[in-house]
């Protein structure tokens, strides 16, 4: 991060923490105390489910900094249970691993580094690593694929891609005694088969769960200077968060040229920079309470032609939402990308509402770029008043209210050992351990409480004892957690699409989408090129293969 | 010893080497590159789907690729003896030329005649002149040539400034040593790290010092990736940053070669500075400015580090470099097939831009002399 943005942080955090200490302490007992725990939470914990998940929790504490090297290796080497129970000491001596994934500001490879010290002590093996920013890992992998130079046996990768690996045969099958290891069953329901499967056959240790939730900023909707130049500005209703895109919208155009705590207020942050396609999602979960009507469970393409949705006018007016929006956002909001509006925008206490993956909400405590822990709150993404029904090509209002559909964007990263180690079995037994170990369930606990890049992803996280025992205050983490799992239950979803070429559909839409941020297209002509590239890029890929994949991937 | 006499074969041959042993050699050259056109010809039709057998990559014909150079080297000892054992010592040069410049500019050419999408189920094909049509109806690509004539334009301002410098650390001025180096410093940063310290940190527009600056000289919100132009102007004031150093080594190099006879006589005959730098000066020194310009000038139409970091093209495309755009269609589409041919495309206009660019120097530099 920037040194003067370090800085700034810092001596917010400072004070921060010092309220944190007390506010913190007596949260906690007071929480643990309405849970029926005693004054001695963390025994008590580890009476009931033994002292390990309480013990890895402890480290460092929340309120305490960010985690370092060592800790991470401390945890992983508390969490080293499954390994000594499958493999000897030294078993695995003279195993050499290439391990490839992800190496930036959200840790991933750095963490997984921590992890498998210990892992590589105990059995022996050594590990290479080959580190990808984010950006970089679709070009990488795709190169590695079509050159057939696989040069990695373990691979960090996301379930949108396992068309692409797991199709063409590159990664091996998980045998029965991982499963067990990592306890399959306990994978909340959205992550289980078809994700993670090829024809059949299991790929991926699951590390991680994915959703985009909302964030947003309790302070601004508890101020009362706001809330009286709300109705000061004739809205009959109350000044509350946004449960809508609709009411979103309105409290964004509001704040613009309003202050709090002295500071220019802000409502909802676009990412509008292209990313590598990722950025893509961003307007995805803008778009899905429009488009992922609840009777279709197509949103993105039509299942039966590959047609697609992007340039109907669901997505349309979500294109335009932010068009809208943008004048009321930061100056420079053309030139933020997601890293932006999430850490250097919303962790660092510019704006109200944003959208993201899980990261906010395990950062918001725990990193220490956050300066807004103690008033940050979480929801699942806006509904919409109505839906747009592509099939009947009208708008709806549903009978049951607002339209909310969660966007499941990306489904998680996952562990896939690759099928290159099947010829050696030592070798295959100890790239499945190192992957066991990742996807073990105590350690899914920690990554899932700390910064990591990694969210919830099994039913056992859910036990909100346990977040509280490591420090985080129960309405918090209670609410965080209800916006995490409620949106994996949602049953109006909008599953990401497990199609090879997945990120080249987004990448062609984040060039045009620039253009049309920046004012050069409107709404509709953008949408209608991004329809155009898409259709080329299907016929380019396989058009029929491609329906095929995008059934499937829909369950369907 | 000197070299045999010509003979009627070959005025290299010499006539001492038996008509078996020339033989034998062109023998093993011809069945070495049967070998090698064989196997390259049933690769290729292999992976064109036209041959049911092949190999599973291409590695096998390297070997036949290195077989044949291996092979080509003894001939040559078997055909032309003391003579071929000469060649063999440029045989390296030749081989790593055919592997590394002609064999992939001639794989680009054929590459970029593909429609060859990493995820495509079929695979890489040949499709024709299809991604030469695509080219001149992508609206991005001509976008990002536009900026080019921007960012090429541009140049002739750092050139001036860059002079205006050289001129500066030429004359006779205090801790002149220390301030060769203190503006020679900018050119040893790398332009990725310029892109991340000025135009993400410095330049940042709620906290960074130029913006604070800004808000103190009244601009409100000093954003400055936000606007085309002044977007545009940053991220050229960034490379300029890194790159005016060079222009003005090289033209402070050209002004110390300068005749110091010529210019101490124009001063006694009364000639003012401007007229000095105007009727001398200048025009002395347009040889080495049209070399630092077209130096620059290439340098600049590889321009990508900056934009990719800072703005990743926008907004809205208006700092897109065809570099850049390159990259994205290599990079985040995996369509190695159009991304060749924009390449090979890109290549030949510069190729064609600075061969007149080239031409028209000359000219100039004939003229000045």
């Amino acid at each position: 991060m920037r040194l003067h943005d370090y800085k700034h942080f810092l001596a917010l955090q400072a004070s921060r923490r010092a309220l944190l200490k007390g506010a913190a302490g007596a949260g906690v007992l007071a929480a643990l105390g309405g849970a029926g725990f005693g004054a001695s939470a963390t025994s008590a914990l580890a009476d009931e489910e033994g002292d390990l998940r309480a013990k890895i929790l402890q480290i460092p504490g929340v309120g305490k900094g960010s985690p370092t090297d060592s800790d991470w290796q401390k945890v992983g080497e508390l969490c080293l249970g499954g390994t000594k129970s499958t493999v000897k000491q030294g078993e695995f001596a003279g195993v050499e691993l290439s391990f490839m994934g992800l190496n930036n500001q959200n840790l991933h490879n750095l963490l997984f580094r921590g992890f498998l010290k210990p892992w590589e002590a105990y059995t022996g093996a050594k590990i290479t690593w080959i580190d990808l920013a984010q950006a970089d890992y679709n070009p990488r992998l795709q190169q590695a694929i079509a050159t057939g130079t696989v040069d990695f046996d373990i691979l960090e990768m996301g379930a949108p891609f396992e068309g692409d690996v797991c199709g063409k045969g590159l990664a091996s099958e998980m045998p029965d005694w991982v499963k067990k290891l990592i306890d399959f069953d306990d994978l909340v329901n959205y992550l289980k088969p078809p994700v993670g499967t090829w024809d059949g056959k299991q790929y991926r240790v699951t590390i991680d769960g994915d959703t985009h939730n909302f964030n947003y900023r309790t302070d601004y909707f508890k101020d009362e200077a706001l809330a009286k130049a709300w109705k000061d500005a004739g809205n009959t209703t109350e000044w509350a968060v946004p449960k809508t895109w609709q009411q979103v919208q309105t409290v964004t155009k509001f704040l613009k040229g309003k202050q709090i705590d002295g500071q220019d207020a802000y409502g909802y942050l676009d990412p509008c920079k292209p990313w590598g396609g990722f950025g893509f999602y961003f307007l995805g979960s803008r778009a899905t309470a429009y488009a992922k009507h609840p009777s279709d469970k197509a949103w993105l393409f039509d299942v039966d032609t590959m047609k697609p949705r992007i340039n109907n006018p669901a997505w349309v007016r979500a294109i335009q939402d932010v068009l809208d929006a943008l004048p009321s956002e930061p100056a420079d909001q053309l030139n933020a990308d997601p890293n932006t509006t999430g850490w250097q925008q919303f962790l660092g206490g510019t704006g109200s509402m944003c959208v993201w993956w899980g990261d906010i909400g395990s950062n918001a405590k725990t990193n220490d770029t956050s300066v807004i822990g103690d008033k940050c709150a979480f929801d699942i993404l806006p509904g919409s008043d109505d839906v747009y029904n592509a099939k009947s090509g009208a708008w709806e209002k549903l009978p049951s209210g607002p339209n909310f559909a969660p966007n499941l964007a990306y489904l998680g990263w996952g562990i896939y050992v690759m099928a290159r180690v099947e010829k050696d079995e030592k070798k295959k037994k100890a790239a499945w351990s190192a992957a066991a170990h990742l996807g073990g369930k105590d350690l899914a606990m920690w990554t899932a409480a700390y910064p990591s890049g990694f969210q919830c992803y099994r039913n056992s996280q859910s036990n909100i004892a346990e977040w509280v025992a490591a420090g985080y205050e129960k309405d918090f983490i209670a609410n965080y957690l209800d916006s995490q799992f409620n949106s994996y239950n949602h049953p109006n979803g909008a599953i990401e699409p497990r199609i090879p070429g997945i990120f080249q559909y987004y990448s062609l839409a984040e060039d045009v989408l620039t253009k049309i941020f920046a004012g050069q297209l409107k709404a509709q002509e953008g949408a209608d090129q991004i329809a155009a590239a898409w259709e080329k890029l299907t016929d380019q890929i396989g058009r029929e293969k491609q329906i095929a994949l995008y059934k499937a991937s829909l369950g369907m | 010893m000197p070299p045999a006499p010509p003979t009627s074969d070959s005025p290299y041959i010499p006539s001492s080497i038996s008509p078996s042993r020339r033989t034998a050699g062109r023998v093993l050259v011809a069945l070495a590159s049967l070998v090698l056109v064989g196997m390259a010809l049933v690769q290729i039709l292999h992976e064109n789907g036209a041959l049911g057998f092949g190999f599973a990559n291409w590695r096998p014909v390297l070997y036949a690729f290195l077989g044949w150079s291996i092979a080509l080297g003894i001939a040559q000892v078997l055909i032309r003896g003391e003579a071929g054992e000469r060649a063999l010592f440029i045989l390296p040069a030749v081989l790593f030329t055919v592997a590394m410049v002609i064999f992939p500019t001639l794989f680009g050419f054929y590459i970029a005649f593909s429609d060859w999408n990493l995820s495509s189920f079929s695979g890489q094909h040949f499709n024709g002149v299809d991604n030469l049509v695509t080219l001149f109806h992508d609206r991005y690509f001509w976008n990002a040539l536009l900026n080019m004539v921007y960012y090429v334009l541009a140049v002739f301002v750092e050139y001036a400034i860059a002079f205006g410098l050289a001129l500066l650390l030429n004359a006779e001025i205090k801790a002149r040593k220390f301030f060769r180096v203190a503006f020679l410093m900018p050119f040893m940063l790398s332009p990725v790290a310029v892109s991340w310290m000025v135009g993400k940190s410095m330049m940042e527009y709620r906290y960074g010092p130029v913006g604070r600056l800004m808000r103190v000289l009244g601009w409100h919100s000093p954003s400055f990736f936000t606007d085309p132009w002044i977007a545009r102007i940053s991220i050229e004031a960034m490379d300029a940053w890194v790159s005016i150093p060079f222009l003005m080594i090289l033209l402070l190099a050209g002004l110390q070669a300068l005749p110091r006879e010529v210019m101490e006589a124009s001063r006694i005959d009364g000639a003012t500075g401007w007229q000095q730098f105007r009727e001398m000066t200048f025009p002395l020194m347009m040889p080495v400015s049209i070399t630092a310009v077209i130096l620059r000038i290439i340098f600049k139409l590889k321009l990508a580090d900056i934009v990719i970091n800072t703005t990743s093209g926008g907004p809205g495309g208006a700092t897109d470099t065809v570099s850049s755009f390159i990259y994205r269609e290599y990079r985040d589409r995996s369509n190695v097939g159009y991304g060749t041919m924009l390449a090979m495309f890109y290549l030949v206009l510069i190729i064609v831009f600075v061969t007149m660019l080239l031409n028209f120097a000359n000219k100039r530099v004939r003229r000045v002399n």
